[in-house]
């Protein structure tokens, strides 16, 4: 009985964990490399979510905009596997337009600025969906079929009995985009400057390396990771354009602070620390468990300012 | 920024001074206009008229342009007065001290709650103790409980978070105030009801024989005129501080924390006052917006958006003067009552689209305008004066003179 807890609350602390430290590698290696905090990065997971909704399947309208001038469902149909691609794809679009546009006018305002202009772009990116697709609340997407494999229907588990597979699946695509997106960091030259430039951002360009070019891309990438969470996220959660926030926005910050700025390994560790966290606590004492989530953030904000992973010199 | 430059007693003024009048009625004019309480009288007279101008004289505007419906109504100017106290506070910590805090719907929502719990007969529990409400029903002592409660909570939430900066001083107001929400939701719904939300208030008469509900010639509701005495109440206090030595080093803080620290100042602690004081201002807010609403639900109270809210409202309306934010909370409640309602040409039918024009003038606002919609309209003000001025000058055709009030010590 235990065991069959702890094994559930494992399984599901890794699904939320993998999302959330999707999510915090992103937020963290910008606000590392470019000091630059966005607020936006929620609207990023809910574009991602929506957008991979649209890749997937069709689904039925029944309120919004498109619905009322006679659209009564969108989407391409396309199956898990294409969105697969076509979502960080279209997620790093995404990134390069908004760090060329929004980010990098406001790299050398104020930080409270920055995080102003990203929280009202992430309202209105909220409010642009709502407005379009109406605030009803889709299915998941969950796959039946991947790549000619079945992914659907329940697995078989020892100890804790039936289990939907997909859960199964989708840690295992989640872990494998972080484990890439860890080597990128750690062994290409790319990942050698933005490492760099977490330390030391006026060094590296001292050193003649094209800084802002990498500054690009990394945003981009960090944008492409969060549209990918939100395409792995609503594979099992619900599809409203509050997900953004509530599920994306604020684990991401508390990933941030758990992990330390700037560290890819501290946001893969802080994300599944608090996924196992928000897991273990919804089962012992569910109406606690964003409590302690928060809790958990606050305390190592305050006893350990720099992250569990992150360096000294980042937080003021 | 628009007040004149000192440079150890004399003022420094740029470009062409905006003061056309001379002789004694513009000394009289200049005297009246700098004293520290015109501000206040100026907006009591202002709120004698308010809402019959929101009102009435948006229903002449309504019916001029085809009634669109863009009229204000009665309970609207309540509305923005309460959240004219708590940004008007707010202010005094992102405008001057600088710190942008996320969590303020923590003083307001608690504030509201307890304004509400102290006013019911109803039977509390949390986990597992049990106690039975005191019934108290003066409204002067509901809003004393609650703001005293805001203050007291803002104190050790001020203390945790102020040993941070920057984005982390945000997120651990924000991590505070959220699990507020989730308490309120949650494990403390004994308390507050939970999701059904609280509306046991009970409105007793104010000082034992004023019904909040009775009608005033003119003005409106009874209610009105007690929350415009507080929100004057409110004004007068934040304008001290303002103007006294203790607010001039929020504003040296906001501007320079390190040189503060250096001339031997005790940072953390100016700091904590600034967040105390905003705190108190929230759940003084708090407790008004209980009383007019009658109601109180997690999500209306303490919820982040709450907080968002407070910050949008500040920053609208422009920061770092006195009166600024609280254009900002008209903006804001008129784009959310009113705008929301009405059926615009090319959008047509606003609902619930109107956070997406809030979204949209705000980001435009911080993008632009960073001094917000007072800072856009003083600039305006100026450059007419300004050109008033010119034109003047240039018609008594005598050399610029330099402008003999300079050195009011």
């Amino acid at each position: 009985m235990v065991l069959e807890t702890a094994i559930e609350i494992l399984l599901n602390g890794l699904q939320q964990g993998a999302i959330f430290a999707l999510l915090g590698i992103g937020l963290s290696v910008i606000l590392g490399t470019m000091d630059f905090l966005n607020l936006a990065h929620g609207a990023l997971y809910l574009i991602g979510g929506y957008a991979g909704m649209y890749f997937i399947r069709e689904t039925s309208l029944s309120a919004g905009y498109l619905n009322s001038i006679g659209v009564d469902a969108i989407g391409l149909g396309l199956g898990f596997a294409a969105a697969m691609i076509l979502v960080p794809v279209f997620g790093f679009i995404v990134g390069l337009l908004m760090e060329r546009y929004v980010a990098e006018p406001f790299y050398d305002r104020p930080e409270t600025d920055q995080l102003l202009v990203t929280f009202g772009l992430a309202l209105i990116v909220q409010e642009v969906i709502k407005g379009m697709l109406g605030g009803n609340t889709f299915q998941p997407t969950a796959p039946t079929t991947l790549f000619g494999i079945n992914v659907g229907g329940p697995v078989m588990l020892p100890i804790i009995g039936n289990y939907p597979q997909w859960r199964l699946y989708l840690v295992g695509i989640a872990l494998f985009v972080i484990g890439l997106t860890y080597l990128v960091i750690e062994k290409t030259d790319f990942g050698l400057v933005v490492q760099a430039g977490t330390h030391d951002s006026e060094m590296v360009r001292m050193l003649g390396i094209r800084i802002n070019r990498s500054y690009s891309l990394v945003f981009a990438m960090g944008a492409a990771l969060a549209a990918f969470a939100g395409l792995i996220g609503v594979s099992f959660q619900t599809v409203s354009p509050q997900i953004g926030t509530e599920r994306a926005l604020i684990p991401a910050f508390l990933v941030l602070v758990v992990g330390g700025a700037g560290s890819v390994i501290g946001a893969i560790f802080g994300g599944f620390v608090l996924g196992i966290t928000v897991a273990g606590m919804t089962v012992l004492a569910s109406q606690w468990a964003q409590i302690v989530l928060y809790a958990v953030a606050a305390g190592v904000l305050l006893f350990r300012p720099e992250g569990l992973f992150g360096s000294k010199g980042v937080v003021e | 920024m628009s007040d004149p430059e000192t440079d150890g007693g004399t003022a420094v003024s740029e470009g062409p001074d905006p003061e056309p009048f001379g002789g004694q009625v513009g000394d009289l004019y200049r005297t009246v206009r700098d004293h520290e309480l015109s501000v206040v009288v100026g907006s009591a007279v202002f709120l004698l008229f308010f809402p019959f101008l929101l009102v009435d004289g948006l229903e002449v505007v309504n019916g001029l342009l085809g009634d669109p419906g863009i009229g204000g109504y009665e309970g609207l100017a309540s509305l923005v007065l309460i959240y004219g106290i708590i940004v008007v506070g707010y202010n005094l910590l992102l405008g001057y001290t600088g710190l942008l805090s996320f969590g303020h719907a923590a003083f307001f929502g608690t504030a509201a709650y307890v304004t509400g719990l102290v006013s019911s007969t109803t039977e509390i529990s949390f986990l597992g103790l049990s106690a039975t409400m005191p019934g108290i029903t003066s409204p002067l002592a509901m809003i004393l409980f609650g703001t005293l409660f805001a203050t007291l909570l803002a104190w050790p939430i001020g203390f945790m978070s102020i040993r941070r900066s920057g984005v982390y001083f945000a997120v651990l107001t924000l991590t505070f105030g959220q699990m507020l929400y989730f308490f309120a939701l949650g494990p403390g719904a004994g308390i507050t009801n939970g999701d059904n939300g609280f509306s046991d208030l009970n409105v007793g008469e104010l000082f034992g024989f004023i019904n909040l509900d009775g009608l005033v010639p003119f003005v409106g509701k009874m209610e009105y005129v007690f929350i415009a005495v507080l929100f004057l109440l409110a004004l007068t206090v934040a304008n001290r501080i303002i103007n006294s030595p203790y607010g001039l080093i929020f504003k040296a803080l906001g501007e320079n924390e390190q040189r503060v620290e250096f001339v031997g100042l005790n940072v953390f602690r100016y700091k904590l006052m600034a967040f105390v004081i905003s705190g108190s201002f929230a759940g003084l807010g708090g407790s008004l917006f209980a009383i007019h609403e009658a109601f109180v639900h997690p999500s209306t109270a303490l919820y982040w958006i709450q907080s968002g809210d407070f910050v949008i409202m500040t920053v609208l309306g422009g920061t770092g003067s006195l009166v600024g934010p609280v254009f900002g909370a008209f903006i804001f409640e008129y784009i959310s009552n009113v705008i929301s309602g009405t059926t615009l040409p090319v959008i047509g039918q606003v609902g619930s689209l109107w956070r997406l024009i809030l979204g949209a003038v705000f980001v435009a606002i911080v993008w632009v305008f960073p001094r917000g919609v007072y800072g856009g309209l003083v600039d305006i003000k100026n450059f007419i004066a300004g050109q008033a001025v010119d034109a003047l000058r240039s018609d008594e055709s005598s050399p610029p003179a330099e402008p003999e009030q300079g050195g009011d010590d």
